[in-house]
């Protein structure tokens, strides 16, 4: 039997969208036929190499698992998710940051001053430990999307969610009053096939490094 | 409370079988070389860590077996006052697993070798790598690789430079993930950083042959580190000529796993495509001292748990019969 052929898996969305281009070219760029299928593993242009389009918060399961070897994620996922993987680079591109954001007008004192704080977030982890470090109590509202109509609507106080260019914010009335982190996308490995194959894993991890590191 | 879904397999007759042939044969290879086995009972009543299988036996909370190097320290020094200098050990340890897809009860077959204090123990830690090089072909391994490391290349820096335990244990997490930007990021500010910085990177930049030893010269802690650096060159200098063909040597500079419990070199088996590591072990020097014995000690484990489901799912990597 042959080595199993190795899964490299991709975020779908908005980071896929900005690094896929970035490959073409290279060892690992993706078929472009299969790309405008609505095929999830692509052929890459290095035989026994295909790529998997996951959804970001997947992605770092499929990893840790070592079905796929190699993949790219977001910082603010994997902090969310704590899986025993590699992280070989800081990719630098698609970043963020995570912040507070509340309605335009409303301060970061007086949410501090509010007896019972309702903050709706994807990013539990992340906020429980905003608050711990500011030594706050609040209630979290867990959300998965559209995040920025829980203050508009009043399920929410405030909401720790991603910012990159303000636009969304903005559009819905809402300004970052505090900011808790940054997030960019990330290299990661599974740590298995990283330790048991790195003569295999390490020139793919190199390959996209070089053609995605800004 | 999380529902949790403990996972006890059962051992068909493939498995079962599998595993009576490999325990056999490991313990009969220990055997030969000097160690006499000991059982430490499945039932503990020292103080129980997270992680083990609890219950109360009336009004005492025990644990089933969680860990044979700590079973076996505890009867050691109960029961010796001169520490026999070579045990081995075979059986299940039971854990609650921390990846969802692993077994709670794990068999594993293992030996320690101690060293009384004053002694040297440079040949022990040859002696354990030599014994771990033989077990990919006992257990009928095409191929395998045994990785050489040495827990106070990260342990040592980080006490000279007097870091908190917490941002300790942050720069540890971050050399575990062998991510040196959030090395960076964690001691961001600290006066350390650009030195600890330098010496992560210096680490993580090989995981190849004896030469990746050389990286360590970037490191600014290189003086620091060369008695370290001296003893793991003399075990790969001993060990080179013997290295059998299937297996290969690789020095990884930044194994910081089990980074609180060992204190010097440390041996990690494994085969190419395997997920988990299938055999570790290396030097702990802290523990029997804990339990006021002047005792050195040095082990390894064998995690047939894991290699019989390499077996199941990757029979190409294993000879057939």
């Amino acid at each position: 039997m042959n080595a199993p052929a190795i899964l490299i898996a991709f975020p779908k969305g908005r980071l896929g969208d900005e690094f896929v281009p970035l490959l073409a070219g290279t060892p690992l760029a993706l078929d472009a036929q299969a790309l405008k299928s609505r095929v999830l593993r692509i052929p890459t242009a290095t035989p026994g190499v295909s790529a998997l389009l996951l959804k970001g918060a997947d992605l770092p399961r499929y990893v840790a698992a070592g079905v796929a070897s190699l993949g790219i994620v977001g910082s603010d996922t994997l902090d969310e998710m704590d899986m025993d993987l590699l992280e070989l680079a800081d990719l630098g591109f698609g970043a963020c940051r995570l912040s507070l954001c509340a309605l335009a007008g409303v301060s970061l004192d007086e949410l501090r001053a509010k007896p019972h704080l309702r903050l709706a977030t994807k990013f539990p982890r992340a906020t429980e430990a905003w608050l711990t470090r500011e030594g706050l109590t609040a209630e979290l509202v867990p959300l998965s999307s559209s995040a920025e109509l829980a203050p508009l609507l009043g399920l929410a106080d405030a909401i720790v969610d991603l910012v990159q260019t303000g636009g969304t914010l903005k559009a819905h009335g809402l300004v970052e009053t505090a900011v808790l982190g940054r997030s960019s996308a990330r290299l990661v490995a599974a740590r298995g096939a990283y330790l048991s194959e790195p003569g295999r894993i390490r020139p793919l991890a190199d390959t996209l490094i070089s053609a995605l590191k800004g | 409370m999380p529902v949790r879904t403990p996972h006890f397999p059962d051992l068909l007759f493939g498995p079962a079988g599998r595993l009576r042939r490999w325990e056999d044969a490991l313990m009969g290879l220990l055997a030969a070389h000097g160690y006499r086995e000991l059982h430490p009972s499945l039932v503990l009543r020292d103080t129980v860590p997270d992680g083990a299988l609890r219950f109360f036996d009336g009004d005492d909370l025990v644990a089933l077996r969680w860990d044979f190097t700590m079973a076996l320290a505890g009867l050691l020094a109960r029961s010796f006052p001169e520490p026999p200098d070579r045990v081995s050990y075979a059986g299940a340890v039971f854990r609650r697993p921390v990846q969802p897809w692993e077994a709670v009860e794990r068999f594993e077959v293992g030996c320690e070798r101690i060293t009384p204090e004053g002694q040297s123990s440079t040949e022990a830690d040859v002696e354990l790598a030599q014994l771990l090089m033989a077990i990919p072909g006992i257990l009928g391994l095409k191929s395998a690789i045994l990785h050489m490391g040495n827990a106070a290349l990260v342990r040592r820096p980080l006490e000279a430079e007097g870091l908190s335990p917490e941002l300790a244990a942050e720069v540890v997490a971050a050399l575990s993930r062998r991510a040196p930007h959030r090395v960076a990021q964690a001691l961001e500010g600290h006066p350390s950083a650009a030195r600890l910085s330098a010496h992560a990177k210096a680490l993580l930049s090989e995981l190849d042959g004896p030469a990746s030893l050389g990286a360590l010269s970037a490191s600014p802690y290189a003086e620091l580190l060369q008695e370290e650096v001296d003893h793991m060159d003399r075990a790969l200098q001993a060990l080179l000529p013997i290295l059998p063909a299937n297996l290969e040597l690789r020095v990884d500079l930044a194994d910081v796993a089990g980074l609180d419990f060992y204190t010097g070199p440390t041996l990690r088996l494994w085969a190419p495509g395997a997920q988990q590591e299938l055999a570790a072990g290396g030097r702990y020097d802290r523990l029997f001292p804990g339990l006021g014995r002047p005792w050195k000690a040095a082990g390894f484990c064998v995690r047939l748990s894991r290699l019989l489901d390499l077996a199941e799912t990757r029979p190409d990597l294993f000879e057939q019969p």
